[in-house]
């Protein structure tokens, strides 16, 4: 691909509500996954693998995490002359103050514009974090160059059961064209159908199509936000619809995220996503080795570097830095970055946020449906806290 | 924090005694710690000491070398006013440049030091593991106003006769230097770090180079002459874990302490972090048929057998049924199914086939060499 020929926004502004109390500080797309990952990671590592080097990123708010992670966007070789790393953050309206809003109508997509515009790509991918997955962007590219309509959709064929009704699905014409992204609620699923296109949250146009859309929600005065417009364009002008065939897991709420964690897991899907010809970028960090200790038992498991490990660990997600102490026993669980769990602890279905201490000889269990979850920085040292810390 | 003392690293031994395992590689860039190469330890002293600019010289082997280092970003040398240069010997007018000795490689490097203009020069070798302050050395040198300074370390009485050994008097002043003495007068062992006063040592070294050609090593030459020309020659005594790597039975060695939780180097202490060329790689994944005790593992290695004391680097898969004792596996290398490994180091990208046995003892360790394939029939 010719360097420069498409860019690529990252849309951070996603529902997160459904997942508080992990999402209480920080956009979905940084949900930590995986043992060393953000959500952020697959879309944008699906940008880079592509060869695509004007990226931009907009986040609901400060983005104090986002900027944390990509600082430079060197660790995503975004640090280039050409292009690179755009962050564009407070794009969520509903934090903005009644004043402040009247005047972002007829401006709320000048910055998205502005960047499309200095791009001089010739096309742009918009792409969700609320799905992880590791797409081929160059062959959306030749399948869009392919064919005529002006918008292409990505779309996974899942078991309609494992949907919720706010997810999305395309409506597909006999011909493969996407007529409509719409919630499963809504759609007409037949009670024999086996698989339902679920959405990815992916579009591919052309640069002057997508800067005139933008320009267009701009003179009407639109504050709907760059999903909304996707779909809209879906259903104005119908889409080619791509079918991705790799590893997906869909995050919009607690139990799907924990899900997700648990389903790479599984040896043949870790590998699908991670390796594949196309590698999955993160920040790096100069972690030391995981030390498991003598007695330790730590079996079908993702580990991060930097982690200590003395006690029992069974078919859990361990994050970097993580201390498990003696006698503890840590099952179907998610731990993340620099928690501690005290001796004599029992961890089962529960996600449990970074930099969390838990005291020893205490019960933490949820159930696979409803983890329990454990929110950032909390010390929790009496059994009554376990519950009231959420 | 200075920026009047450049960094020198001679990284240039062939390391011979580490035999198959520097065959296609140079010492310093021989992977150690499970993530680290040995070079990492000096270069992120000097980060961490605020040593900015550095230069590292080699001359066997340097593709890996140079492959490591970069642009110096990983130990964030790569910053303004800060950078990494790899120094290598390049042929000139007169012929060879292939460097003779320490001294002699410093001193066909003159012309980078010459641009940098620096007041003090620290010469460092890339071979060593340990955590030092350089910073803290060039103060104790500017407090004695020394002309030289030279870092010590307590040996034994065996050790000393494979060191320089410093004798000094009650001020720690080097009064006289001994290579590798039978009967040594004192404990200080030389580490092979130096801080000079450069336009001193430039001096001599051109004034060497312009006659006699005498001054090829630092030890053997440059020292001696310092204590009878009376220049101020001073020891600083270092105190920390220190290892010299060059050799199979101390390579594995440094690693068996490197894994063990109580060794003294802490590598875990976060105020004096070691770095290294950061790869990306998923994490581990231990599955339900492995066995991990008193060992380190780092990212995207794959466990379905046992290993026990054992550094297992990036990269390594363990097969089911294999069993990896006491030994120190380097990055890439894959163990197939029923394997044995025992008090062995295995080189990088090495391929153990199904049920091959790689056993040493704790006074002979069994190396297996970089790319080497054991125990697989030829197709």
């Amino acid at each position: 691909m010719k360097r420069g020929s498409v860019s690529a926004i990252i849309n951070l502004v996603e529902p997160w509500e459904a997942l508080e109390p992990l999402t209480t500080n920080r956009p979905v797309g940084m949900l930590p996954f995986g043992g060393r990952y953000r959500l952020l990671d697959f879309p944008l590592s699906s940008v880079i693998n592509a060869g695509i080097q004007n990226v931009m990123v907009t986040s609901p708010r400060s983005g104090r995490s986002v900027s944390d992670h990509l600082r430079s966007g060197r660790d995503w070789n975004l640090d280039t002359i050409r292009g690179g790393l755009f962050m564009y953050p407070y794009n969520d309206l509903k934090l903005v103050a009644p004043e402040k809003r009247a005047t972002l109508i007829h401006h709320y997509y000048d910055n998205s514009i502005l960047f499309l515009k200095r791009s001089h790509s010739e096309y742009s991918v918009i792409m969700s974090t609320r799905n992880v997955g590791n797409i081929d962007l160059k062959a959306l590219l030749r399948y869009h160059e392919e064919r005529d309509n002006p918008v292409t959709t990505v779309y996974k064929r899942v078991d309609p059961q494992v949907l919720a009704p706010q997810n999305t699905v395309l409506q597909l014409t006999d011909k493969g064209m996407a007529t409509a992204v719409i919630q499963k609620a809504q759609a007409k699923v037949p009670k024999t159908a086996t698989t339902v296109a679920k959405n990815m949250d992916i579009y591919l146009m052309s640069t002057v199509d997508l800067i005139e859309i933008l320009q267009e929600a701009n003179r009407r005065g639109d504050l709907i936000g760059l999903e909304e417009l996707m779909k809209q364009a879906v259903i104005q002008h119908n889409a080619n619809a791509f079918e991705y065939t790799g590893f997906q897991a869909n995050i919009h709420d607690l139990s799907s995220y924990f899900a997700a964690n648990m389903a790479i897991l599984d040896e043949a899907k870790f590998r699908a996503l991670f390796y594949s010809s196309r590698q999955i970028y993160t920040k790096v960090k100069n972690e030391v080795p995981t030390f498991f200790a003598e007695g330790s038992q730590f079996r079908a498991s993702l580990c991060g570097t930097g982690g200590y490990i003395e006690g029992q660990v069974a078919h859990s997600v361990i994050f970097r830095n993580v201390l498990i102490n003696r006698g503890s026993q840590i099952k179907d669980s998610v731990i993340m970055q620099g928690t501690r769990i005290g001796a004599g602890t029992k961890v089962e279905n529960a996600i449990v946020d970074k930099n969390v201490v838990i005291g020893p000889n205490l019960i933490l269990k949820g159930t696979p449906t409803e983890p329990l979850v454990i929110g950032k920085g909390q010390h929790i040292f009496r059994q009554t806290e376990v519950v009231a810390s959420v | 924090m200075n920026e009047d003392m450049l960094g020198i690293i001679l990284a240039g031994g062939q390391g011979t005694r580490l035999g198959k395992l520097t065959k296609g590689t140079a010492k310093p860039a021989v992977p150690f710690g499970g993530r680290y190469r040995i070079i990492d330890f000096t270069l992120s002293n000097c980060a961490n000491s605020g040593v900015k600019t550095v230069g590292v010289i080699t001359q066997y082997q340097p593709l890996e070398l140079n492959a490591h280092i970069g642009n110096g970003s990983s130990w964030g040398l790569d910053g303004l006013n800060a950078g990494v240069t790899v120094l290598q010997p390049y042929s000139s007018t007169e012929g060879e440049k292939f460097f003779a000795g320490t001294a002699h490689a410093i001193y066909q490097n003159i012309e980078y030091i010459d641009q940098q203009n620096p007041k003090y020069l620290l010469v460092l070798s890339g071979d060593h593991i340990y955590k030092m302050d350089y910073d803290a050395m060039l103060d104790y040198h500017k407090a004695k106003k020394a002309s030289l300074t030279v870092g010590v370390i307590p040996v034994t009485k065996q050790e000393a006769q494979r060191f320089g050994m410093m004798n000094t008097d009650e001020t720690d002043r080097i009064i006289e230097f001994e290579e590798k003495p039978e009967h040594p007068k004192s404990d200080k062992a030389s580490m092979g770090i130096y801080i000079f006063n450069w336009p001193t040592l430039r001096k001599y070294l051109v004034n060497s180079y312009a006659t006699d050609k005498s001054m090829e090593d630092f030890g053997k030459n440059v020292i001696p002459a310092y204590l009878a020309h009376n220049e101020s020659v001073y020891a600083y005594a270092f105190k920390g874990y220190w290892r010299d790597v060059g050799t199979i039975q101390s390579l594995w060695q440094a690693n068996m302490e490197f894994l063990s939780p109580h060794n003294r180097l802490n590598i875990g202490d976060n105020s004096w972090r070691i770095y290294s060329k950061a790869q990306v790689l998923p994490p581990m994944f231990l599955t339900e048929t492995s066995q991990v005790n008193n060992s380190m593992i780092v990212d995207s290695c794959y466990v379905a057998g046992e290993v026990d004391h054992s550094i297992l680097s990036q990269r390594v898969s363990v097969g089911m049924g294999s069993r990896v004792v006491d030994s120190m596996v380097m990055p890439g290398a894959t163990i197939g199914k029923n394997v044995v490994i025992d008090h062995a180091l295995i080189g990088e990208e090495a391929i153990i086939g199904d049920d091959a046995v790689v056993k040493g003892t704790a006074t002979d360790i069994a190396v297996v060499g970089y790319d080497e394939v054991v125990g697989v029939e030829k197709p």
